[in-house]
């Protein structure tokens, strides 16, 4: 097993190396979300720590999902893929390790939009280590989230389709622009089914609270639910598909 | 000497369509294997199971004496391969992509860049380490693939047609480098659509069509099997038509190959003086006839049942057949 991790963690630094240290990918984790957030988010009547989660997890979102989901599509196409499955390494571990590369870039796009919002909303940030562990997670379930999109899929567009269909609904659904709370009964019920809502919920906690609660102990569970889930599902599906 | 490979009723069927049918083989160690077959034979299909990309519905193989579906991660630890399309990062160096292999194959760090470097430099690539692979030509990602595939010092290393699309002199250059690895020990498996590149290379041949076995020898012993009919190449000095001479005698078959013709003579007719009252009456004469030995392509055509203008253009596409293998 030791050797499985070391071999995804190698798998998981050459795709950072490979796909996200480019500058397009950064512009279009900050801007797009930053785009959203401008139209729908600031003229709402949020208070600044719910405005800065809800930008920080769409910005994770945005910047975990789109690369992974075309990664391994674009792999798949170039036979790269088939380079790492015919290693000594399980189909499994091959994804944990996409899935830590894309989970690495969340954080990045995270702090960048992190810092210039909370120092001009003038926020406070009760617990920083709380922020980043809830960023951490959040980006991990986001690009595990990316790598099912990617196993339905042959070509990029198909991927980007699937991507932006999980994200747009989730963005507007997961209390990003309007607060769960204040949605109507179904709308919040179908809310708690969404990855997204339990990032914001996990950010506010953190931005309110010096030690982790319990609500934000939660949250991450099931980010981390969800994120074993989701690979589990990738897993078998590209079983599937590639036997 | 042992197998390295042993095969025994391999059948893969996807939905409808059985891309390999039963097929049984063994691959000595320390040889050369050459697989070969039309397009959609069952080639890549074969190499996708022994390699533990694809799973047999039924039937066992076994690489390096592990039992390929049972203990997958040690066959894909001792094998290297070569797919058709070269898999190398184009983003990342030549030694980045060297480099990452022997982490996925758990090459000692402290050994990694020695091996690497020591690779470039056999493979003719030491002066383009720190370049993208971007920048490098076809020959030298080809090089460049096999070379990652040997990182991690394979037993076994399987070579999905390893000089299809490259110029002459990389294509001779990459058969010595087989030659050279096969002679440190490492047994090759070997598919081509270049039948005297597996003349040259391989110890044993086993041709395969619609997912069968159809022949498993030596190249000389398959060649020896084409008796009976003798072939006879010839060019004239001007164009004749070609319908007129599958209308000689003893004629069975004719190709056009380029500026010649081939024919199948059957009997023992006058041929030659028949072929050089034909040119002489329509105007020509001929320039050049040579009276060929069966070679491998024939024995091929001949058990595949294909034309030569297929093989040699490759456009060999069976009915009903959607796998690349």
């Amino acid at each position: 097993m030791r050797e499985q991790l070391e071999r995804a963690l190698y798998i998981a630094r050459k795709d950072i190396r490979v796909y996200y240290l480019k500058a397009p990918n950064f512009t279009y984790g900050l801007l797009m979300p930053l785009a959203l957030y401008l139209a729908f988010g600031v003229s709402g009547n949020l208070n600044a720590a719910t405005l800065i989660s809800g930008l920080v997890s769409l910005v994770v979102l945005f910047g975990a999902t789109s690369i992974e989901a075309v990664a391994i599509v674009s792999e798949r196409t170039s036979g790269t893929f088939e380079r790492l499955l015919v290693a000594p390494v399980s189909l499994r571990w091959v994804l944990l390790g996409k899935a830590l590369g894309g989970a690495a870039f969340g954080p990045v796009l995270a702090i960048l939009a992190l810092v210039p919002v909370t120092l001009l909303s003038g926020a406070q940030v009760a617990g920083h280590i709380a922020v980043l562990v809830a960023v951490a997670v959040s980006s991990f379930a986001f690009a595990c989230l990316g790598i099912v999109a990617s196993a339905y899929s042959k070509w990029i567009p198909e991927a980007q389709m699937y991507s932006n269909f999980l994200r747009f609904p989730m963005a507007f659904l997961g209390g990003a622009f309007i607060s769960v709370e204040s949605m109507p009964e179904a709308l919040r019920l179908f809310s708690r089914f969404l990855p997204l809502t339990y990032s914001i919920e996990a950010l506010k906690e953190a931005m309110a609270y010096p030690l982790p609660t319990v609500t934000y102990l939660l949250d991450l569970l099931v980010l981390v639910a969800f994120s074993a889930g989701c690979l589990l599902w990738a897993e078998r599906v590209l079983r599937k598909r590639l036997a | 000497m042992g197998s390295a490979i042993s095969v025994n009723s391999l059948t893969k069927r996807y939905d409808d369509l059985t891309a390999l049918n039963g097929i049984s083989f063994d691959v000595h160690r320390g040889s050369v294997f050459g697989l070969l077959g039309p397009n959609g034979a069952g080639k890549t299909t074969t190499i996708r199971i022994l390699t533990g990309l694809t799973r047999p519905n039924s039937g066992e193989a076994t690489v390096l004496d592990y039992n390929v579906a049972e203990e997958n991660q040690l066959v894909k630890s001792k094998v290297g391969v070569v797919p058709e399309a070269s898999n190398i990062y184009e983003e990342m160096t030549a030694l980045g992509n060297l480099v990452f292999s022997g982490e996925l194959y758990g090459v000692p760090s402290s050994e990694r860049k020695s091996r690497a470097m020591q690779l470039l430099e056999v493979f003719n690539l030491a002066d383009r380490a720190r370049d993208t692979v971007l920048g490098l030509s076809r020959g030298m990602k080809r090089r460049l693939t096999i070379a990652c595939a040997l990182m991690h010092r394979p037993e076994l290393l399987f070579l999905d047609e390893p000089t299809t699309g490259l110029d002459v002199q990389s294509a001779h250059q990459l058969r010595d480098q087989v030659r050279r690895l096969n002679k440190e020990g490492v047994t090759i498996f070997l598919t081509t659509h270049y039948l005297e590149e597996a003349d040259q290379l391989c110890n044993t041949i086993a041709v395969i069509n619609w997912g069968r076995i159809v022949a498993l020898d030596s190249p000389e012993n398959l060649k020896a099997s084409v008796t009976g009919d003798r072939v006879v190449e010839v060019s004239f000095s001007a164009p004749v038509p070609e319908d007129g001479l599958k209308r000689l005698p003893g004629v069975v078959e004719v190709y056009k190959l380029g500026d010649k013709y081939r024919l199948r003579l059957a009997g023992e007719g006058d041929s030659v003086s028949d072929l050089v009252e034909y040119a002489r009456n329509r105007g020509s004469r001929i320039a050049t006839i040579n009276t060929l030995k069966p070679s491998l392509e024939d024995a091929f055509l001949k058990i595949t049942g294909t034309t030569p203008d297929e093989v040699s253009r490759d456009k060999v596409q069976p009915r009903q057949r959607r796998m690349d293998g």
